[in-house]
């Protein structure tokens, strides 16, 4: 991928661990506090270390359960491992909440956990819709959402974490590889909410200098009927399909755009692409064949080659066997739980705005290499990546970005001649990170 | 007339905004926003300064706003406003709509909500200004309304047209000179005029 961000750098490796200000174990002095009072292992001790209370919110049943599961096994797992180490010196207890995929739910589930439960961090929320839900319940408590998905941008709040990518870093780049390669008449459809909208809105900026949008349809969270969509395209003609539908419907488009294939080969993946900013691994076992030769950007596809994914997929299998896939969803969730651990020991508290100073402070190792947190958006760096599915239920990935990309929530830097995002040179961007990193 | 449809999505890395208001935490919640925006942004108190005239978008504080804290009259701000309300009393409302508020933002101001006021604030500011131009407009044409009576009596007379083909002919001659019609109807009521005084 040609998308160059040599104008600025992203803060690199971790800062030495051994001058940690927080007090050694069983020393008593352990301070972490509630929201307005201060408490010392209210949530009692486990050897030897105090309990913490971490909230994870993801919905297990509903529409999108498969991609919540995806999330709530990616936070355990984080969990468990910091659990085992003894170098932490806080027990994290996750307490969980499951919206079942209903939006008007997740504002209560949301309550319970801070107020009830005594949870002051949250990890969590697929959608954006329910992330925009706990957002004024969050700001109430004083609390801080870690949010690991990928999602459309222009928010910036100050007591959330955006720990997956944000346009500049996925539909951005998919459309710098694509628009040149199958052509410039798109036609998009999606979920009808926010994600869908607002991605489609971007992808018809993008297209707006030289392509065009043969047709733009959506489907209901959860629907299936996807008969006319496909009619449609097959009489229009588009050089690709950007799908931005989840769940099941995704799975059924999917499906019938396949068959569609099948009878007519101008409609084969290799011909005319589906692509996707929210096409995972989860999908890819969920749909099989049909999903196959069909293009998707994401921060992390199990595939990643490299010595940090190696050792990850190695715990991975561990936990959830050998045949275990797992997606950027799984990743963005363990990145959340474990930066907001380290960012934890660091800070010596659970105060929002003391862990957060940690976690915007430094780089941070995930299995898809380093990552930071930028602090003036609390949106994370991430290097895209773009893959096509494979037969196997992975992503053969064809390009990487060649650098970390700093997060541009709002698209302030995009350059539509460019198709890319990126400060011109000898400008200052907008998110220079401030704290240096020192390896 | 219609509202127009908004603009493109503004390109906010060349706008410069200035936040008229105390040191205050609402404040700086804006002036963060602003800058996770792309905008150069300046926080004055308790007026702004001449250069301030030429910022694209001034936020102000209405709670503690007073006449002559703008270096312009009330209702004619050269930019967007937005207006800062923490008490929602009618005096201070009537205040911030008297100078021209294209959009607000109620205190306590978070991470929310600065986005889209000042999208709000620049289509509303571009529309008023689009209208006041329209309104402008017609008006001058109502004034010379009797000019161009007069003018389409004048090529009646002289060139043997009805009304309808008088009015076709002025709006031809307009446009191949291209001016206003007003401006052809002026040209010629004054040609006949002369004619009539030195007949």
């Amino acid at each position: 991928m040609r998308i160059n961000n040599s104008a600025y750098e992203m803060p690199r490796g971790d800062r030495a661990p051994t001058s940690t200000p927080f007090p050694r174990r069983g020393s008593g002095l352990l301070v972490f506090s509630g929201p307005g009072q201060a408490r010392q292992g209210e949530f009692g001790v486990a050897d030897g270390r105090p309990i913490l209370r971490i909230g994870i919110v993801f919905s297990t049943t509903g529409p999108y359960a498969a991609l919540g599961r995806e999330g709530l096994d990616g936070a355990l797992m984080a969990l468990a491992e910091i659990n085992e180490d003894p170098s932490f010196p806080v027990r994290l207890e996750a307490r969980l909440g499951d919206p079942g995929g209903q939006t008007d739910r997740y504002p209560a589930v949301a309550e319970h956990l801070l107020r009830e439960e005594g949870c002051r961090h949250l990890v969590g929320g697929i959608t954006s819709w329910s992330r925009k839900e706990m957002i004024p319940v969050i700001e109430r408590h004083d609390g801080l959402l870690w949010y690991p998905c990928p999602y459309e941008g222009y928010e910036a709040n100050d007591r959330v974490v955006y720990l997956g990518a944000c346009p500049n870093q996925h539909v951005v780049p998919l459309f710098a590889h694509v628009l040149p390669r199958y052509g410039s008449a798109g036609y998009l459809v999606g979920s009808n909410y926010i994600w869908g909208w607002e991605t489609n809105r971007i992808a018809r900026e993008l297209m707006s200098p030289r392509g065009e949008v043969v047709g733009e349809r959506y489907l209901p969270l959860g629907g299936t009927d996807v008969s006319r969509i496909v009619g449609e395209i097959r009489d229009r003609r588009p050089d690709f399909v950007l799908n931005t539908l989840i769940g099941p419907s995704s799975y059924a488009f999917l499906d019938a755009y396949a068959a569609l294939g099948r009878n007519e080969p101008a409609f084969r993946a290799e011909a005319r692409p589906v692509v996707s900013c929210n096409l995972t691994e989860v999908e890819l076992g969920l749909v099989g064949p049909a999903a196959v030769g069909h293009l998707a950007t994401a921060v992390y596809f199990d595939s990643l080659r490299g010595e940090e994914n190696a050792r990850f997929r190695a715990r991975v299998a561990g936990r959830f066997g050998a045949a275990r896939r797992v997606s950027a969803f799984f990743t963005g969730a363990y990145t959340a739980v474990r930066i907001l651990a380290e960012s934890l020991r660091e800070a010596g508290r659970d105060d929002p705005d003391a862990v957060l100073a940690v976690a915007t402070g430094r780089g941070f190792e995930t299995p898809a290499g380093l990552i930071a947190i930028d602090p003036r958006t609390h949106h994370a760096w991430h290097r895209p990546l773009l893959g096509r599915a494979a037969a196997d239920g992975g992503f053969a990935i064809l390009e990487a970005a060649e650098a970390p990309l700093a997060p541009d929530p709002y698209l302030i830097d995009l350059d539509l001649a460019a198709g890319a995002t990126g400060a011109p040179p000898g400008e200052t961007p907008p998110s220079r990170p401030t704290l240096r990193v020192i390896r | 007339m219609t509202v127009t449809p908004p603009p493109a999505r503004p390109s906010l890395r060349q706008w410069r905004a200035v936040v008229l208001h105390r040191p205050h935490a609402s404040a700086e919640a804006v002036v963060r926003q602003l800058e996770r925006l792309g905008l150069t942004v300046r926080q004055v108190w308790p007026e702004l300064a001449a250069e301030d005239r030429g910022a694209d978008v001034v936020f102000f504080d209405a709670d503690m706003a007073f006449d002559g804290m703008f270096p312009w009259e009330a209702g004619s701000a050269p930019m967007p406003l937005v207006a800062l309300i923490g008490s929602e009393a009618p005096g201070r409302v009537e205040w911030a709509l008297r100078h021209g508020s294209n959009a607000h933002l109620l205190k306590p101001i978070s991470s929310a909500g600065v986005y889209s006021a000042l999208l709000i604030a620049a289509h509303a500011f571009d529309q008023s200004r689009l209208l006041r131009e329209t309104i402008d407009d017609l008006r001058d044409r109502l004034r010379h309304r009797p000019t161009v009576a007069r003018a389409m009596l004048r090529l009646m007379r002289t060139e043997g047209l009805d009304e309808v083909a008088a009015m076709r002919r002025l709006r031809s001659i307009a446009q191949d000179r291209r001016i206003t019609v007003e401006a052809a109807a002026a040209e010629l009521a004054s040609e006949g005029d002369a004619d009539a005084a030195g007949r």
